[in-house]
């Protein structure tokens, strides 16, 4: 075993031999060889050793553990349960068994058995923890179930009885019963009862989580609308901690349903089970004052009373009104609490809430009253007062960020804007004087003036100003150097890089951002949507597996957390996982990275290093099958991943992110049926017996035809509500979502040659069914599929010429576009490939019948049918396109090269020398990826023209 | 707008049942603690640890306890203020990404109300292995 632990399993393949001669029936050394056999490849032997063991049906403890270890291993956590069944039939008292059993079918979901085993459990040890393990099962088996009905008359009624039984027989001990019951009430939908076990005695056993009686409680009040307790209790809350922000939310709530309500308070009784309620605008008016005149005495100031301040004048301006309550103006009452809070860097956040309550022709007048009170210092008159301390900074970039939401530098021409840049860089760089001393780990105080200054270069560069995104990228490049852990720099780097279409960088900033966990799922798109697309496929297989590892192993992972949530009673816990498994299970992202990565995988290699069959073999991929969950696909993206400080009708809004869905979905879908229908190629070809079609129709032959044809016509209905669409011209904001690359599929042409492609299969399967023999009218539909298929390869390289960087008038300008175009011409070409095997492996039978028959004959009249010609010609042009494309890509590769942009003189003067450094820098990393990318393409494409070679029948 | 505050709290009994509460182990441990930098200097780290002493101490627990790298003087500061004292050094607790060197732990205790004799914070004199520790 000791061999096993240091990974040396063929030493412990050797020991568990030796041991076998000697004890022929030692379990436990087989397992141990089985373990020895699974981790060095042999799945089959190791399997085969296994089951040979189980069937005896051990009971030892070293087999057992053994044997378990072996089946996680062997991803068939389901013989883990059979083999405990067996252990627990034959030592049916075994506490120790029987909780195996329960966890192995914990693993497994198996609810209803889990619910059995925990009272078999409870049966032989009446400990509590197996009762309540019982109770959960029942729980599970509710969440499960597809019948509503059935869950809330059969499974959670018996839980709750259950429970019940416990509590009259007084043997409630733990807190995680108690959390249990409330559960199980409240999914009952018995907000009363749940009520009352919370107010009860055994409510006293909810220790764990802070408030957690009262936040239970909140949410049965809230639940059965019960508003005069809603409030009382808010109240109570608020007066012990002023800055909860729910509960202000929730008083708030409360008062007005009350109004709305008319509610009056029982006469000579108390106001509600919580105590005293405010039904009133005046009380709440008064609360809040006194909230406020409280705080100041409070030895650290809090936000929450002055921010409820605010969000009452909000609420009562909803309602119509307007200064009744002399709350005051919210001008003025944001202008107090940036003098208090300014200094924060939340306070930018705090009021951002707010500003809707200023009339846009204030907004001036109200920055400039902020700027007054900053104490700022110029050295000499004419120039820009600085701040003296961190605190003065963090006043000062308030402002800043306030203004930009406020749309004041969107209002601005192009001048003034490059003024406000130079300022703010002018500030920035002051301001790192103040984090000289900060760790590497920490960020710069000033690092968002920074930010904000590329911001406002980017709202050039979109305006059409080109040299303002090379100093985006400068910015950005100075910023990460002197705060190597700001991620913000980073995600936006990654974004303007990868627009710019160069993806090189991008792999490294990623990777030093450290992207954890459920991160691969939220932000993996940032590398995944443009990896592949640009050309730099063996980024965008790693960037894959990234993302695959994590949701692959997240299956495994929620197993192991339900069984620790078993074992230490977080039962509260446990649908939360489910849930959570559930959501990453029906992922946008996770569906993509797999449709992309067998996508990319066939389009490395089949035919290349191994052949289509096998390629799609070894993905077990079949075209019938769908494994998308398409109704029920979760975008887990995160989206406001990166700063933004525009104004509400420039940020990104809840319409994009529909819109966005909808537009990765339809992509996904063109993909993933572009994925089936080149898994059905092999399908149709080898079995095809022409004279024998009811023969073939039993193989089951003519039912793929009809699979392929079926998945085309999905595919053109995809395409049409692709079209459909983009007819719409959305125009995400630059940090929304980035585009898919549908708009130029259909552009370039690449779409019309894909699906004529998979028409050409439809077509071939008719000869090949048909048989040479009256097929003049197929074989001339071939003929001008062939014709015009190479017409539109042709078309679709002369998208993909020019130059990728152009320098003109000393300022650069790039055309990514045209990498985006020669990846999609490498893989309709590699499907143009794999079409016209699958045509010469229909077209060779026939053409080595004839020359038999023409040898039998001894006649040379025998006429070649047109179809060869084509087909050939065809093939010959196919050649010559993609040896004209590796040229091309020769040429870029030269261009690139001798590209010497360092001698560039770059014409912009508003650089400073420093800051030229760095744009020669970026412009020489945009360089390098283009490079990089030509290469892979390059490559590649070598790759594929020695396999048209092959192809001449 | 996103949860400003992430803690993550796991309450861990050392040694088994039985000798635990004798052998007066039973603590609070603090796994993590951040504050997203928008939220920074509001005090919520301080009010954090506070809640989590709080639990802590209606469980009936000895002490609280967290590692804290060496290096991160910020946070050795902020627990240094919170009450918190060095109880022990961790050697080369923390793997380091290739190339750099592992770096020490300080283990952080602050007595709770039940450990009258702040018997559980007197500082170990040696250092220890990460081997040798829970």
């Amino acid at each position: 075993a000791d061999y096993l632990d240091n990974g040396n399993n063929k030493m412990a393949i050797q020991q568990a031999d030796k041991l076998l001669k000697k004890h022929k029936d030692l379990h436990c050394a087989k397992v141990l060889k089985a373990i020895g056999l699974q981790r060095t490849g042999k799945q089959d032997e190791a399997y085969a050793l296994a089951q040979e063991v189980a069937a005896l049906e051990p009971t030892d403890d070293n087999s057992l553990q053994a044997l378990t270890i072996l089946y996680r291993e062997m991803h068939r956590p389901e013989l883990v349960t059979k083999l405990y069944e067996a252990a627990v039939k034959k030592v049916p008292n075994s506490e120790e068994y029987h909780s195996h059993l329960f966890m192995a079918y914990a693993r497994v979901g198996e609810y209803k058995k889990m619910q059995q085993a925990g009272m078999a459990l409870y049966k032989i040890v009446p400990k509590n923890p197996y009762y309540f393990w019982s109770v959960m099962s029942l729980i599970m088996q509710s969440i499960s179930a597809q019948d509503e009905n059935l869950s809330k008359t059969m499974f959670l009624p018996l839980a709750e009885r259950m429970v019940e039984k416990m509590v009259k027989e007084d043997k409630i001990e733990a807190e995680a019963e108690v959390e249990l019951y409330y559960m199980i009430l409240e999914r009952l939908e018995k907000y009363k009862e749940a009520l009352d076990v919370v107010r009860g005695k055994l409510g006293e056993k909810l220790t764990s989580e802070l408030q957690s009686r009262e936040n239970k409680c909140m949410a049965m009040y809230k639940k059965l609308r019960r508003w005069p307790e809603c409030n009382a209790l808010s109240r109570r809350l608020l007066l012990k901690n002023s800055d909860d922000w729910q509960f202000y939310i929730t008083y708030f709530d409360s008062v007005f349903q009350l109004i709305d309500e008319a509610w009056t308070p029982p006469p000579e009784e108390e106001h509600s089970l919580e105590g005293e309620v405010h039904y009133s605008i005046e009380e709440a008016v008064k609360f809040i004052e006194e909230r406020i005149t409280e705080e100041s005495k409070s030895s650290r100031p809090l936000r929450g009373p002055y921010l409820a301040k605010l969000e009452l004048i909000r609420r009562l301006r909803y309602r119509g009104c307007n200064d009744e309550y002399k709350l005051g103006d919210p001008e003025d009452l944001m202008f107090q609490y940036f003098k208090k809070f300014g200094d924060k860097p939340c306070c930018f956040t705090d009021l951002k809430v707010f500003v809707d309550l200023l009339p846009s022709n204030q907004y001036t007048k109200f920055i400039r009253q902020l700027l007054e009170v900053i104490p700022l210092s110029a050295a000499a008159e004419n120039e820009i007062a600085l701040p003296a301390d961190i605190k003065a900074l963090q006043q000062h970039l308030c402002v800043v960020q306030l203004s930009r939401l406020l749309g004041i530098y969107h209002a601005m021409d192009k001048k003034q804007k490059l003024t406000v840049v130079r300022e703010l860089m002018l500030r920035y760089r002051h301001g790192l004087e103040f984090g000289k001393s900060c760790l590497k780990t920490e960020l710069q105080f000033s690092d968002y003036y920074c930010l904000l200054a590329v911001h406002l270069l980017l709202d050039l560069w979109l305006e059409g100003e080109e040299t303002a995104v090379w100093q985006c990228l400068t910015l950005l490049e100075e910023g990460l150097s002197h705060s190597p852990s700001n991620a913000q720099f980073k995600l936006l780097l990654i974004r303007i890089y990868c627009r710019l279409g160069a993806f090189e960088p991008v792999a490294e900033l990623y990777s030093s951002l450290d992207a954890k966990h459920i991160q691969h799922d939220t932000i993996g798109y940032l590398l995944t949507r443009y990896a592949g697309s640009l050309g730099h496929y063996a980024a965008a297989s790693q960037s894959c597996n990234f993302a695959l590892r994590f949701f692959h192993s997240n299956q495994k992972d929620t197993s192991e957390y339900i069984i620790q949530a078993y074992k230490y009673g977080a039962f509260e816990k446990i649908p939360e996982f489910i849930a959570f498994r559930n959501r990453l299970n029906s992922s946008l992202h996770f569906a993509q990275v797999r449709t992309e990565r067998m996508l990319l995988d066939l389009l490395l290699e089949a035919n290349i290093s191994t052949s289509l069959e096998e390629s799609i073999k070894s993905m077990s991929l079949s075209p019938e099958e769908d494994d998308i969950p398409w109704e029920d696909l979760r975008d887990n993206r995160d989206l406001t991943v990166l700063f933004s400080w525009d104004p509400k009708d420039r940020d990104i809004s809840e319409e994009h992110r529909k819109l966005s869905l909808e537009e990765e979905t339809i992509w996904l879908r063109i993909r993933s049926l572009t994925l089936r229908l080149i898994s059905g190629l092999p399908t149709l070809s080898h079995t095809i017996q022409p004279k024998n079609s009811e023969k073939t129709a039993e193989n089951g032959v003519s039912s793929k035809i009809d699979t392929i044809r079926s998945l085309l016509q999905h595919l053109e209905a995809a395409v049409d509500s692709g079209k459909k669409f983009l007819e719409q011209k959305i125009q995400y904001p630059v940090l929304g979502p980035p585009p898919t690359r549908m708009a130029g599929f259909f552009s370039n042409g690449s779409c019309q040659c894909q699906t004529s492609l998979f028409y050409l299969v439809s077509d071939i399967y008719e000869l090949d069914t048909n048989g040479l023999e009256d097929s003049a009218e197929i074989q001339e539909r071939i003929g001008n599929s062939l014709k015009s298929l190479a017409e539109r390869l042709t078309d679709l390289f002369n998208k993909c010429k020019g130059d990728l960087i152009e320098v003109r008038d000393g300022s650069l300008k790039t055309h990514p576009n045209l990498l985006e175009n020669l990846v999609f011409f490498v893989e309709t070409i590699s499907i143009a490939l794999w079409v016209s095997s699958y045509c010469d492996s229909v077209l060779r039978p026939f053409k080595s019948n004839l020359q038999k028959k023409k040898k039998k004959k001894k006649e040379s009249s025998v006429a070649m049918p047109p179809v060869f010609t084509h087909f050939l010609d065809y093939v010959g042009e196919l050649q010559t396109l993609t040896s004209n494309v590796i040229d091309h890509i020769k040429g870029l590769e030269i261009i690139l090269t001798a590209l010497k942009l360092e001698e560039l003189s770059l014409k912009d003067t508003l650089l400073l020398q420093e800051e030229k450094k760095f744009t020669k820098t970026v412009q020489g990393k945009v360089q390098s990826s283009y490079h990089h990318s030509v290469q892979e393409i390059g490559e590649l494409l070598k790759k594929r023209l020695d396999t048209i070679k092959k192809l001449k029948i | 707008y996103c949860d400003p505050v992430l803690m993550l709290c796991v309450f861990t009994v050392m040694g088994k049942a039985e000798g635990s509460v004798a052998r007066e182990e039973w603590h609070g441990h603090v796994t993590a603690l951040s504050v997203a930098p928008e939220f920074r200097r509001l005090g919520l780290a301080a009010k954090l640890m506070e809640l989590l002493e709080e639990i802590s101490e209606k469980k009936g627990g000895f002490f609280v306890d967290l590692f804290v790298r060496v290096s991160n003087q910020v946070a050795v500061n902020m627990y240094k203020q919170l009450g918190y004292s060095v109880y022990r050094t961790v050697l080369e607790y923390y793997s380091a990404s290739s190339g750099e060197p592992d770096e020490d732990a300080y283990d952080m205790r602050k007595a709770l109300s039940r450990d009258t004799e702040k018997k559980s914070i007197i500082p170990l004199p040696h250092p220890v292995r990460p081997e040798d520790i829970e």
